[in-house]
């Protein structure tokens, strides 16, 4: 049991204690070290965007009533279609790499390489399992934000660089999205770390273990305040990994695609690779925020390995989202920026202030009781108006008529 | 020479990049702040400009001030870069191609001269100033619990007017943009 658990590390030093053996110095061993964890994370994460790829189509088939992709297997054996991803990966890098005439050469080029970046910097922070932290940083939740900037910094360069209308009007729409839509994110990462004391995601999770009367988790989603902030943050998470519903800036009817208009064969293989793993980063750090990170739900299941746990709330909380792109059509661009300012912002003031409330109150039945009014109060207010107002006011475009 | 630089790195490779690691950004932060100068094209030299924020945050990291280098990175990528190139895209465009400047009509001399006053009344400032002589304090890491402590302990009315100045400009700007609204 124990040695499944530990298994990962265990590999690891066996490994590098061989190479010890046979007379490699230290020096070169610690680098090898940091080189097995960057190389297992980033195989991990590319086998899960992979998968990802392929089940993401079978479960909107699913949703739609149809097969999906089930043809592709190795010779006579079809496995469910489950080697689509390596023809997809085939066709990706055969295919023409088109670069318009009056597109900015060098930043056309660059802008995927950039989008890769932090797609794959922010997975140093994330707690995979107990003692697997590939970087154990003191303000990890801020590290993942501040490295994630830069993905707007990319998404502009696609834009501007193809010299196309539509996709300077996707990248300003994307970006638009992707500031309103990181406040309400950023707040609610606050609320956890508020309440654990720590900016260190380990710290956070730490601050999860542990269960009430024996078998109720601790976690933070299990309270009024965290169940609101991981459920705004999950939202805010949608929409910026441009996922469904919020998935404008390549809203196909209006936009082509959007910033990847003008990118094809593997550079747009890139953005996608690099908006998948975005996507499963921001999901690992809403499991570590709300969803007790690598922690099991109930004390009997321990026995399985913490990281199991932790890829398995990862898929848990993506296969959500393609659930969610099955079912909800797409927003109006003014409704979801209105959306983001007008509802979730204040409500995460109001998840904010319950948090708060419910530490000072001792965290008992009381605070319950308190935190739950405090959330509840506004929700009830702002979602009538809300309604209301988009029920009732019918938009007139000011050049149309 | 080359065997003791290969000596030095095989013993202990992770001390040794930390120590020269701080250079190689500063070296990207002082090529991308000069590209951001010369370049002809506003936009290259608003990419230019949000490289060397990103060195100048990596900078900070490589000296061990991790939280101001990840604020410089989430508030000057994030948010600065943002509007610069904004600003950039939604001014007209034939103004991208051609050199903007408000001392055009003084030349490269004229604009060499203001540089050099400008280095110079710096540099004057910052030798004369009383910090100057003071020593260098030894290198201490700041963890983030003492920065968050001393942000709401003692500077707490500091944070709270800049919040609130924050705010305010937020707003004027909301006003200024909701003019045109049917």
């Amino acid at each position: 049991m124990d040695l499944l658990e530990r298994a990962p590390i265990e590999l690891k030093s066996w490994f590098l204690n061989l190479l010890g053996s046979f007379g490699v110095p230290q020096g070169i061993l610690s680098v090898l070290s940091a080189v097995i964890i960057i190389g297992t994370v980033i195989g991990v994460f590319l086998g899960l965007f992979a998968l990802m790829s392929v089940m993401e189509r079978k479960i909107l088939a699913r949703a739609q009533n149809r097969y999906g992709p089930n043809r592709v297997g190795f010779f006579r054996w079809r496995l469910f279609g489950l080697f689509q991803p390596v023809a997809d990966g085939i066709k990706m890098i055969t295919k023409e790499d088109l670069v318009p005439r009056t597109s900015d050469r060098a930043v056309h080029f660059l802008a995927p390489v950039v989008m890769m970046i932090p797609a794959l910097l922010v997975l140093a922070i994330l707690p995979y399992g107990r003692d697997m932290v590939p970087a154990e940083l003191d303000a990890g939740i801020l590290y993942f934000f501040a490295v994630g900037a830069g993905t707007e910094v990319a998404v502009f360069m696609a834009g501007w660089a193809s010299n196309n209308k539509y996709s300077v009007l996707g990248a300003m729409r994307a970006i638009a999205q992707m500031i309103s839509y990181e406040i309400p994110l950023v707040m609610a990462a606050i609320i956890a770390a508020m309440i654990s004391g720590s900016l260190s995601p380990s710290a956070i999770v730490a601050a999860q273990g542990g269960f009430a009367w024996g078998f109720v988790p601790q976690w933070f989603v299990l309270t009024p305040w965290g169940f609101t902030a991981g459920l705004l943050f999950y939202i805010a998470a949608l929409a910026e990994s441009n996922r469904s519903p919020f998935d404008l800036p390549e809203g196909e009817s209006e936009l082509v695609a959007g910033h990847l208009t003008e990118y094809s064969g593997f550079k747009y293989a890139t953005f996608f690779m690099a908006e998948y793993i975005g996507m499963f980063a921001v999901c690992g750090l809403l499991v570590t925020l709300f969803l007790g990170g690598w922690q099991a739900p109930l004390p009997f299941l321990t026995i399985i390995p913490s990281w199991c746990w932790f890829f398995g709330k990862v898929c848990f909380v993506a296969f959500t989202m393609v659930w969610v792109r099955a079912t909800l059509p797409r927003l109006r661009i003014d409704h979801m920026l209105a959306f983001a300012w007008k509802f979730l912002l204040p409500m995460s003031f109001a998840a904010f202030l319950s948090a708060a409330c419910w530490h000072y109150a001792g965290r008992g039945p009381l605070a319950w009781l308190l935190s739950l009014a405090i959330v509840g109060i506004p929700y009830l207010i702002l979602g009538t108006a809300f309604t209301n107002r988009f029920a009732i006011s019918r938009r007139t475009y000011q050049f149309s008529e | 020479m080359t065997c003791e630089f290969l000596k030095a790195c095989s013993a202990d490779p992770m001390k040794f990049l930390g120590e020269w690691f701080v250079l190689l950004p500063a070296l990207v932060l002082l090529m991308a702040a000069g590209a951001a100068v010369v370049m002809r094209n506003l936009i290259h030299a608003a990419l230019c400009l949000t490289l060397s924020f990103i060195a100048l945050g990596i900078v900070f990291i490589a000296l061990g001030a991790e939280f101001v280098g990840f604020v410089q990175l989430l508030v000057y990528v994030g948010a600065v870069a943002m509007v610069i190139v904004f600003a950039i895209l939604l001014t007209k465009p034939e103004r991208l191609t051609k050199s903007v400047s408000a001392f055009s009509g003084l030349g490269p001399a004229g604009g060499a001269a203001v540089g050099f006053v400008v280095l110079a009344a710096l540099l004057g400032f910052i030798f004369t100033s009383p910090l100057a002589k003071k020593p260098l304090p030894t290198p201490a890491s700041a963890p983030v619990a003492d920065i968050g402590q001393a942000l709401m302990g003692d500077y707490v009315v500091a944070l709270i007017a800049i919040g609130v100045l924050l705010t305010a400009a937020l707003v004027g700007a909301a006003v200024i943009a909701m003019e045109d609204k049917p």
